[in-house]
């Protein structure tokens, strides 16, 4: 029986290497996921690691249209100034966003973003933005917010994607607590040690 | 229950514990497995009075009994959580996979019978915190798949979601346990002789559920804590507006949901081909063809847990991916039902009740799993997702057809569990109103779903009145069935002693070589099973 015994512990501890390796799995998968995104433009995530447009510009055009969102714990209002612009492809854009702070006091926030379709992401490339950096608005005021980017005339040689004319780059603003600052919305805060994925281009 | 399943248990013994040592401190794995069923059939009720609830209200349109849409809400959570993990995976898995496992193999029980009795006990803790969840604060109304943003601490400020996720953290841990139970058992405790490719196919269903647990239930529990330090500790893994991403928990969450429906149905697999070849009085068809189907199934479980998020926004090549790697699970499932048709092909058919829902089982199986092919086409089912379409097909190949599957488990095997017939009679008959019930309840729901009606909404626009209103009657006499159930468990106790082998020839694994009911320890010396044929 002893032999069994042992026999029995063996195969439970190789077991509970199993679990333990799946467990590490699933905590892993959190930077794997956010690699894979950041590196295929995968959920629409435009490319922002580019220091200046292409060197052709195509005579082809594209639509982009623009959208804003707000977190609703954020006082603000945000519009973009400009519905749509049309573009040819390859050529550098200036767009801008209007926010305004509603409130009676300092505002931090954040914009996240995204372009959809999703599969225009690898070909939508934004040199600088607002939305790189944390934006601090006082009370009432208010501020236009530029965006620069071009759309890549790859974008004709994709298969899945050279039927596009239109895309939408679509932002939303959230409430941050300024870095320097000390926070008064304790849960917030709390959580402002732990970013995974705020872009950290500025 | 329980107190009238004792009293049969244990003529044979010498010394038997204390009621409370024996049934608090149990280490017996018939008793554990006792135990497991008598949570199911606990659980059972609540979860089915919750659904019965839900189709009253949605009986007609408006608001009737339900004005408050978060209870609504926590009814559908509540209901979703209790059945998959404390009615159907403590009844087939810890229920039958204890009681006859051990039985099957020829060993005297489980590998580690301490850690058998933990696992069953955080499984009752489980449910208690469960419980807890809906009682307290406004409880959890974020549907068993738990999706941040609504489960995130803004939009379920209080402790509810918190007592949720322990408790499936609870459930969890009590079933990894489980499963590496089983693993053990089943590779160290075979009978001499009983080599992998003779155990009986309900062994194999355990043994291969077994690995699914261990391998998506870790991931489970390790999106569970994210959530649970998301809400409470300061981190953001699914918060967009700190740098998470919602659509990571889907992920994980279907990583580990989509295994989850194999590990509620190979059970019940096995279960249906130990009847199928009882009462055709043929050893199985295809014996390792079945045994390596399971295996397949549960192996191309693991790379199509995408299909159940396709609107998210894939490109069209991962959807393209995933409808093809969903749709070849149609293989192996087909290797089954074909399979258990060929068994009872020239076999000599007996319609017992085990037999007439194994019969049902693999109708409702079929239904369901036609409407999954529909549903694996990533096109299709972005129309239909969030439908009743997508109810009804996932009530029919998960839900009522392992409820089917434990109901056939139930009657095969209560002779030899309580040493008593079940009324007959009374047993068809509920055969009957459960299967026309669950019937009426379900198929309506895919025309509803068809018509565009929303799942998980307490109201509906007056044109989808007809079928909810046939699904709530169906529903109604489900619940009669089910009455009928414990009505026929009560009597059986009181029904004529069973043989030893009461299915006679058709029946050749080892629980029918030992008394009705089994004895308090069984193959105390373990059987040759030397060149003996493969067990089906």
């Amino acid at each position: 029986m002893a032999s069994r015994d042992t026999r029995n512990r063996m195969t439970a501890t190789a077991l509970w290497v199993f679990v333990a390796g799946m467990v590490g799995l699933s905590f892993a998968s959190v930077p794997l996921y956010q690699l894979f995104c950041d590196v295929t433009g995968y959920g629409g995530q435009p490319k922002t690691d580019v220091a200046a447009g292409p060197s052709e510009i195509s005579e082809k055009t594209i639509t982009v249209r623009f959208d804003s969102n707000i977190n609703p714990n954020l006082p603000w209002r945000f519009k973009p100034v400009q519905r749509q612009v049309t573009v040819r492809l390859g050529e550098e854009r200036l767009a801008f966003y209007q926010a305004k702070n509603l409130s009676k006091g300092d505002a931090t926030g954040t914009a996240l973003f995204n372009v959809t379709p999703f599969k225009a992401g690898q070909y939508f490339s934004k040199i600088d933005c607002f939305c790189f950096t944390e934006q601090t608005l006082t009370a009432g005021q208010v501020a236009d917010m530029p965006v620069q980017f071009f759309v890549d005339p790859e974008i004709l040689n994709d298969p899945n994607t050279r039927d596009l004319k239109t895309i939408t780059l679509s932002y939303t603003f959230y409430k941050t607590e300024p870095d320097e600052a000390p926070s008064d919305a304790p849960k917030t805060a709390a959580r402002d040690d732990t970013q995974l994925n705020k872009p950290e281009k500025g | 229950m329980a107190n009238a399943a004792d009293a049969h248990h244990d003529e044979h013994d010498h010394h038997m514990p204390g009621f409370f040592t024996r049934w608090f401190c149990s280490t017996n794995h018939k008793d554990i497995g006792t135990l497991y069923i008598i949570v199911s059939f606990i659980a059972a009720i609540v979860g089915g009075a919750m659904s019965w609830y839900i189709r009253l209200e949605l009986a007609e349109p408006g608001i009737q009994y339900i004005d408050d849409f978060q209870f609504y809400n926590v009814l559908v959570t509540a209901h979703g959580f209790l059945m998959v993990f404390f009615v159907v995976m403590p009844a087939m898995i810890g229920g039958f996979g204890n009681w006859f496992v051990p039985l099957m193999i020829g060993a005297p029980d489980m590998a580690f019978p301490r850690m058998n009795n933990i696992s069953f006990w955080l499984l009752a803790a489980g449910l208690v915190l469960l419980v807890l969840s809906t009682i307290i604060g406004d409880g959890p109304g974020t549907g068993w798949t738990v999706y941040p943003p609504l489960a995130s601490a803004d939009f379920h400020p209080g402790p509810s979601v918190d007592f949720g996720i322990l408790a499936l953290h609870l459930a969890g841990a009590s079933s990894i346990l489980g499963a590496i139970n089983f693993i053990v058992t089943i590779f160290n405790m075979r009978a001499p002789g009983m080599t992998i490719h003779r155990m009986p196919l309900f062994v194999w269903a355990i043994l291969i559920t077994a690995f699914l647990l261990l391998l998506a239930l870790p991931v489970l529990a390790g999106a569970l804590t994210m959530l649970l330090t998301d809400r409470n500790f300061g981190t953001a893994f699914f918060i967009p507006g700190e740098g998470g991403d919602p659509v990571l928990w889907q992920h994980l969450f279907w990583f580990f949901g989509h295994p989850e429906v194999y590990i509620i149905i190979i059970p019940a697999f096995g279960i249906i081909s130990e009847v199928v070849s009882t009462f055709s009085k043929k050893p199985v068809f295809g014996y390792l063809g079945m045994a390596y189907a399971m295996s397949a199934i549960g192996v191309v479980g693991f790379v199509v847990w995408a299909h159940h998020m396709f609107t998210i926004g894939f490109t069209a090549d991962t959807r393209a991916y995933f409808t093809a790697a969903t749709m070849v699970i149609a293989v192996p499932t087909g290797v089954k039902i074909f399979s258990w048709l060929a068994t009872m092909w020239g076999g000599s058919i007996k319609f017992e009740v085990p037999m007439l829902y194994a019969f049902g089982f693999i109708f409702l199986f079929v239904v369901g799993g036609v409407t999954g092919i529909t549903l694996a086409n990533s096109s299709a089912d972005v129309v239909f997702h969030d439908t009743y379409f997508v109810v009804a097909h996932f009530h029919y190949v998960m839900a009522i057809a392992a409820v089917l599957a434990m109901f056939s488990g139930y009657f095969y095997w209560v002779g030899k569990m309580i040493g008593r017939q079940y009324p007959r009679g009374l047993a068809k008959l509920q055969f009957w109103v459960f299967f026309i019930g669950v019937n009426v309840t379900f198929f309506p729901q895919h025309f509803s779903g068809f018509a565009g009606m929303p799942r998980r909404i307490p109201d509906y626009p007056a044109p989808y009145e007809g079928w909810n209103y046939v699904s709530s009657v169906g529903a109604l006499i489900t619940a009669i069935g089910t009455l009928l159930f414990f009505i026929v468990v009560w009597r059986t106790f009181s029904g004529p002693k069973v043989a030893d082998n009461e299915w006679g020839e058709g029946a050749t694994t080892l629980e029918w070589t030992i008394a009705s009911p089994a004895p308090w320890h069984t193959h105390e010396v373990m059987p040759d099973m030397t060149g003996k044929a493969p067990a089906e």
